[in-house]
């Protein structure tokens, strides 16, 4: 596999994820804007804030209410993370890369790209804005479906898969954050009522909700969810699942030790937090903490896998 | 049946024949007995289905993505591949002879260019000009001396072939150098298949689809390292280039590995070797896509940012097949050309089987004089451009543009020759008006390395525009799937 089209898979895999996630994220603050009382105010610069763009944000944009809010997360060119620019770029990724696909996949993602570029438009109403991400989360989908079912586990599957839950990991942590964003009234008459419903919405926004009514509680309390999304071994959005899929994706790379040890590092810290803490004192500072963890590894691939030719190539030149 | 046949007496009769040769009628006008079924399904076709799977071929061009890049002064645009739905059919025993024509001209052409780089007889023999060499442009000094594996240097070529209206293919030019165009016309027959697989059920059409396992085979025997399975490498010039489509879909049927000169590198054994995640692994064979030029900047362009630094001197030592033979284009100049039927005698003491188109070549002062003196009436074409660049067509041209070009080849005869104008001949082709005829050309691709292979058809480029002769994509040019059937359908 040439280090090369490695980074280029781990990216394009990256991008994906980031633009399904994304979708999945503003869909599920949509809906939880709805069900919240009406002196309550749901923070959009919250949203901005938490993905880490809030610099690139108010370049641009002078108010963060929900208009702009959106057009910035959904189709501004302007903002690298944005759902099409992650479509755009994930697409030009697997152009350089078609022939370590399934064939089909180049059509799939360009089929992605096409229906982004026509229908991801500004001024989406709320509805049509819902219909759409849906269809994009739904075309996504497929792809992993379509790569899941007709390619070889080589060393190609295995970076799409290194890519897919670093970025995953990542955007967990920053849908965690979002609970944040939800401004509840102080002293609220059914504030915990509402507190209930923000942690809910967390869960839908990874599409957790159902798995964790069926196997935690009916009911959504912060200490509990917390929990469940970073040491859920069963469900796959969470925070240990993703870090224990990227140990047995490194176990069958060539010579992964040191990568491996900075997955442990951040696996050991996830096991050993204390979610009633975090639920008390907010978890901000605990997913910043993780996000580093996820920079080192990241780190870590780039100089072991994908700059690895550069460094052998110079020490020839220099021998 | 009676609306049948009316339909499709009306379908024949409203195509308007122009004066060229038009493969698709006999002499007299109607139906060729072998496009007979061509008219009798498209008459048959009712004109909304027909609308419904040309939007449908549009939507797969697009999702396919395959597409070419057009340079303009606006930046560089991606196109979606003109397609034209009504396939060119031509009979098995017509191209059995342009077959074995092609393979005897590659056959003569490797022989030239060995000759060249070697003892070159052809020269001492007074075949060929000695001047004609001095000032090629593709003549490469540094592979002076090499013989490549079984003396072939052009293991890829892309051949245009022309109807001229005597109904005869000549032969317009040999792309020795990196031709393209061969994914499209695998493409195209996918197209079709998707698209009209009943109207494909009425003929017998020979596959195309052996071609990328043909190239695997071609590529394979040039491995240095005998018995074990060769790493190929295709080399690209990236994501930029216009023919990039092609080389990422024949690496991926390959099973190659697409690189670029950045993912390369030649060690101190004097191996190539290639960036991987598990260090560095040798390569066997490149098929490259990168001119020349640009291939090792040692040697070559030094600000080549496209190459491999020392791939020459690995070349030399037999460490890695190189297709094409860097220094193979010098047999690839239009005034190289005219001398192909000299060749063929000189090397083969054969006739030629396929007829060049006469040329004029500028460095005779007879010749010139007679370009100089009928410019209207001819074609003239610089030696070394490819894809229609540069070029005076005679009968469009202007007065002004007819000025230049004489000051252009009184300044450099060598670098032009000049061909009458050809009437090419036109097939039924799906217009605005309807089915209208339109002035096509071919290119088969000719392989060879330990043994020669030639595809059935090759890629029909269409003029779109009605009247126009120019092929090119880069100019308004589009395809069309091309048929060589059993003529006793």
């Amino acid at each position: 596999m040439l280090s090369r089209v490695a980074e280029s898979l781990y990216w394009m895999a990256r991008y994906m994820e980031r633009a399904e996630d994304t979708a999945r994220l503003i869909n599920a603050v949509t809906l939880m804007s709805l069900d919240m009382p009406a002196d309550a105010r749901i923070g959009w610069d919250a949203l901005v804030r938490i993905a880490g763009l809030d610099d690139v944000f108010f370049k641009h944009y002078s108010e963060a209410n929900e208009a702009c809010v959106m057009q910035f997360l959904i189709r501004d060119e302007k903002n690298p993370g944005s759902i099409m620019s992650c479509i755009t770029r994930a697409r030009e990724n697997t152009r350089t890369f078609r022939e370590v696909l399934p064939w089909e996949c180049w059509e799939w993602v360009n089929e992605l790209y096409i229906y982004a570029k026509n229908n991801v438009v500004n001024d989406l109403t709320r509805r049509r804005r819902y219909e759409v991400l849906q269809a994009v989360i739904l075309r996504r989908q497929s792809i992993v479906g379509l790569l899941s079912g007709t390619m070889s586990r080589d060393a190609a599957f295995q970076f799409l898969r290194l890519g897919r839950n670093v970025e995953r990991a990542d955007m967990t942590t920053r849908i965690l954050d979002v609970s944040v964003a939800i401004m509840l009234p102080r002293a609220a008459v059914g504030a915990s009522q509402y507190s209930d419903l923000a942690w809910m919405n967390i869960l839908k926004a990874l599409s957790a909700y159902q798995m964790y009514r069926r196997y935690v509680s009916v009911h959504a309390d912060g200490a509990r969810v917390i929990e469940f999304v970073l040491k859920n071994k069963e469900f796959p959005r969470t925070i240990i699942h993703c870090l224990r899929e990227l140990i047995e994706v490194l176990h069958q790379l060539p010579h992964p030790e040191p990568i491996l040890a900075s997955v442990r590092d951040a696996l050991a810290i996830v096991e050993q937090a204390d979610a009633t803490g975090l639920a008390q004192r907010g978890v901000h500072t605990f997913t910043d903490q993780i996000q580093l963890h996820l920079a080192h590894i990241d780190a870590a691939l780039r100089q072991h896998y994908f700059k690895v030719g550069d460094v052998a190539a110079s020490t020839e030149a220099a021998a | 049946m009676f609306t049948t046949s009316q339909s499709m007496s009306s379908a024949s009769q409203k195509y308007a024949a122009t004066p060229a040769y038009d493969e698709s009628l006999d002499a007299t006008g109607r139906p060729h007995p072998l496009t007979q079924a061509l008219w009798d399904y498209f008459s048959e076709l009712p004109a909304e289905e027909l609308a419904a799977r040309v939007t449908e071929v549009d939507a797969a061009i697009m999702t396919a993505g395959i597409t070419f890049t057009v340079y303009t002064d606006a930046g560089n645009i991606d196109r979606a591949w003109p397609f034209d739905v009504i396939p060119r059919v031509i009979e098995r025993r017509e191209w059995e002879l342009i077959e074995s024509g092609l393979k005897q001209r590659l056959a003569a052409l490797n022989l030239f260019i060995t000759d060249i780089y070697n003892e070159q007889r052809i020269i001492r023999d007074g075949v060929f000009p000695a001047e004609v060499l001095r000032d090629s442009k593709n003549f490469r000094e540094a592979c002076v001396g090499m013989r490549p594996r079984y003396d072939v240097w052009a293991h890829v070529c892309g051949t245009d072939l022309v109807r001229h209206s005597d109904g005869q293919f000549y032969v317009l030019e040999d792309n020795l150098r990196v031709p393209s165009g061969v994914s499209y016309m695998l493409e195209n027959r996918q197209l079709m298949k998707r698209l009209f697989p009943e109207f494909l059920a009425r003929y017998r059409i020979f596959p195309v689809d052996n071609y990328t396992a043909q190239l695997y085979d071609t590529l394979a025997a040039l491995s240095p390292r005998e018995g074990e399975r060769p790493v190929i490498a295709l080399l690209t010039p990236g994501i930029y280039n216009s023919a990039y489509f092609e080389h990422s879909y024949l690496a991926q049927q390959m099973g190659a590995e697409l690189v670029e000169g950045a993912d390369l590198v030649v060690a101190e054994d004097e191996c190539v070797y290639m960036k991987t995640i598990e260090g560095l692994q040798r390569v066997d064979v490149i098929y490259r896509r990168v001119d020349d030029d640009f291939l090792d900047p040692e040697v070559f362009r030094a600000d080549s940012m496209l190459g491999v630094r020392g791939l020459m001197r690995a070349w030399k030592k037999g460490n890695v097949g190189i297709a094409n033979a860097p220094g193979a284009g010098v047999a690839d100049d239009k005034v190289v050309y005219s001398f192909v039927p000299q060749m063929i005698r000189y090397y083969l003491d054969e006739e030629a089987i396929l007829p060049n188109v006469p040329s004029y070549l500028c460095m005779y002062d007879k010749d010139r004089e007679y370009v100089l003196n009928n410019l209207e009436s001819l074609v003239v074409k610089p030696a070394n451009e490819s894809g229609g660049y540069g070029m005076l067509i005679g009968p469009q041209s202007t007065e002004a543009e007819r000025n230049t070009f004489a000051g252009l080849i009184k300044a450099n005869p060598r670098n032009y020759m000049a061909q009458p104008t050809l009437s090419l001949s036109t097939v039924p082709t799906l217009t605005s008006e309807g089915i209208a005829p339109r002035h096509v050309d071919l290119r088969p691709f000719v392989l060879q390395s330990n043994r020669s292979f030639v595809t059935a058809g090759g890629l029909t480029r269409v003029a779109l525009r009605k009247g126009s002769l120019i092929v090119n994509s880069s100019q308004g040019g589009g395809s069309k799937d091309t048929w060589i059937v059993e003529g006793d359908v």
